[in-house]
């Protein structure tokens, strides 16, 4: 079997006396859609903090591609080809949508030009090309997180991290979305999808499922098994029914 | 409406080329201290406007590039154009370890660590003997402030086409992402830590260019005189009311404050600076993010109706 894109090997943050993350390891392979999923506060945003080089783990490794790339400053993790998006929507508010893209166009382009041209490519493809000469604060939330998605893309990454993509969007944008990620996953490119809710939709867009609670990393299967697995259905699928919500 | 600005702009550059053929004595003067104010608020704004970094103590930049051309033409007798020359490489070549430094703060304490900067730099400075300390250094009589009056004015110009270029450049992009937000800049391949002493450098390269005509300008230079909080003040509110990051709000807010300050000046001497600042917090009032943004914003909405 190959190197798998991503280790993630016994990664360990602490905030103070609040363990973040215990221990954690997980992989991912070329093209491959992982769901990593867990309740508010289980530690997804910190891994993802962790691998795209924002926060360095108190021990622990992260290897991409055969490289172990904790310690790299966050620029050369997304020139490597790791990018993300954040849970909590971050436009370039006063630049363009074009330009909010064009920030990660310019990794691979020779020129500002070019950069944008790339960029316009990118926003037409995300459905966003009305808007792409507005200011980026003039976006609704949901455009916003396809603009995300749309600088993310820029950097041409071999591995994306989408943090909570389906947080805030109707039943009917979640299946765009998540169409939108098997796309990505049909041309090669793997993607790490933190996602706290909506089960139906990580049940049908993931290969394999990472679970994580308080952050532990408490069970690894495909969907099936994730779903069978009594240490989730505890920890996690079954508490939405116990607390009546 | 680009044309038309372009058109204006032209024709003010032509007029201060003109200046020294038809003003003397306090016009000229007043010319030059205008000329020189826009010209420290365009390397100013570079690191503010574009980059974000509020920087209350860019003075120090200016300050040691008048002392250093003041020890040059002083003591080593050196012409001074290429002692001018030497300041500003001087002050950029302070700003890139300083800088280094400095901008691993941000927001208010960036702002005020950089004050506190002016004051360490402007005491180092003052601290060698050379310089005379704090009683001055003398300089021998200059070449008069035509000279000194071009000098300033191509510093000014160089700075205008250096912001045209940053404006429409990947650098520029770059500076305004992370100025938006600096960590998501940096995850999509931005090297901030560069980007931003590059921007320092430059916001410091033009102040000191700028010094040693200054020094040549007084004759004679002594601490309160070049690192002077006064001057620093003018150009940021300049940068501030023409509008911030844009390639004409420096010219224009100079332009519009000076004019507005003479006015006031010769009909109420004795209560101008009230009036002055009373009309400026009312023009920033209505026109928050300044005159050029204003303008720009009323232009676009004519052509979309």
């Amino acid at each position: 079997m190959s190197d798998p894109l991503l280790a993630v090997e016994n990664v360990s943050v602490a905030f103070g006396g609040v363990q973040a993350l215990s221990d954690v390891s997980l992989e991912v392979r070329n093209g491959e859609i992982l769901a990593l999923i867990g309740p508010n506060g289980a530690g997804k945003t910190t891994l993802f903090n962790v691998i795209s080089g924002v926060l360095r783990p108190d021990a622990g490794q992260v290897h991409f591609a055969g490289r172990a790339i904790v310690g790299w400053a966050p620029h050369r993790i997304a020139r490597a080809g790791i990018a993300r998006t954040y849970q909590i929507v971050r436009p370039f508010g006063r630049l363009s949508v074009v330009d909010n893209v064009a920030v990660g166009a310019l990794v691979h382009a020779r020129s500002i030009g070019q950069a944008r041209n790339d960029a316009r490519d990118i926003v037409t493809f995300v459905g966003l090309e009305t808007y792409a000469d507005r200011p980026a604060s003039s976006l609704t939330l949901t455009q916003r997180k396809r603009l995300e998605v749309a600088r993310a893309l820029a950097l041409r990454p071999r591995l994306l991290l989408l943090d909570e993509v389906m947080a805030g969007l109707t039943p009917t944008e979640m299946d765009g979305m998540a169409e939108f990620v098997l796309r990505l996953s049909e041309r090669g490119i793997a993607a790490v999808a933190g996602i706290e809710h909506v089960m139906r939709l990580v049940m049908r867009i993931s290969h394999r499922i990472v679970v994580l609670d308080a952050g532990r990393r408490i069970a690894e299967g495909d969907p099936a098994a994730i779903q069978a697995d009594p240490a989730v259905i505890e920890a996690y699928l079954g508490a939405p029914l116990g607390r009546g919500d | 409406m680009k044309r038309g600005a372009a058109a204006i702009a032209a024709l003010v550059i032509v007029l201060l080329i003109l200046a020294p053929l038809r003003l003397n004595g306090y016009a000229m003067d007043l010319t030059y201290i205008t000329v020189l104010s826009i010209g420290l608020a365009y390397g100013w704004n570079i690191i503010s406007g574009y980059a974000g970094y509020f920087s209350f103590g860019q003075i120090a930049f200016f300050g040691v590039g008048a002392y250093a051309t003041g020890l040059l033409v002083a003591d080593l007798h050196w012409y001074w154009v290429p002692a001018a020359l030497v300041g500003g490489v001087a002050a950029c070549a302070l700003a890139i370890p300083l800088g280094y430094v400095m901008l691993r703060l941000r927001g208010p304490f960036f702002a005020m660590g950089m004050f506190g900067m002016a004051q360490m730099v402007r005491v180092l400075v003052t601290a060698i003997p050379a310089t005379g300390s704090g009683s001055g250094l003398f300089l021998p009589p200059g070449s008069g402030i035509t000279g000194v009056y071009y000098w300033t004015l191509a510093v000014c110009l160089g700075a205008i086409a250096l912001t045209m270029w940053i404006e429409g450049s990947a650098f520029g992009l770059r500076l305004r992402a992370l100025r938006e937000d600096e960590q998501v800049a940096a995850t999509l391949g931005v090297e901030t830590t560069r980007a931003k002493i590059t921007a320092f450098g430059l916001s410091a390269l033009i102040p000191g260019l700028l010094g040693g005509g200054y020094a040549l300008f007084l004759t004679y230079i002594e601490p309160d005189a070049v690192f002077s909080s006064r001057l620093d003040l003018q150009s940021i509110v300049m940068a501030i009311l023409g509008g911030l990051g844009t390639v004409w709000g420096p010219l224009v807010g100079g332009l519009v404050m000076t004019q507005i300050s003479e006015v006031l000046w010769a009909r109420f001497p004795e209560i101008y600076l009230m009036i002055f600042g009373g009309l400026l917090v009312a023009l920033l009032i209505a026109l928050p993010r300044g005159i050029v943004p204003a303008i720009a914003a009323r232009f676009a909405r004519r052509r979309g109706a």
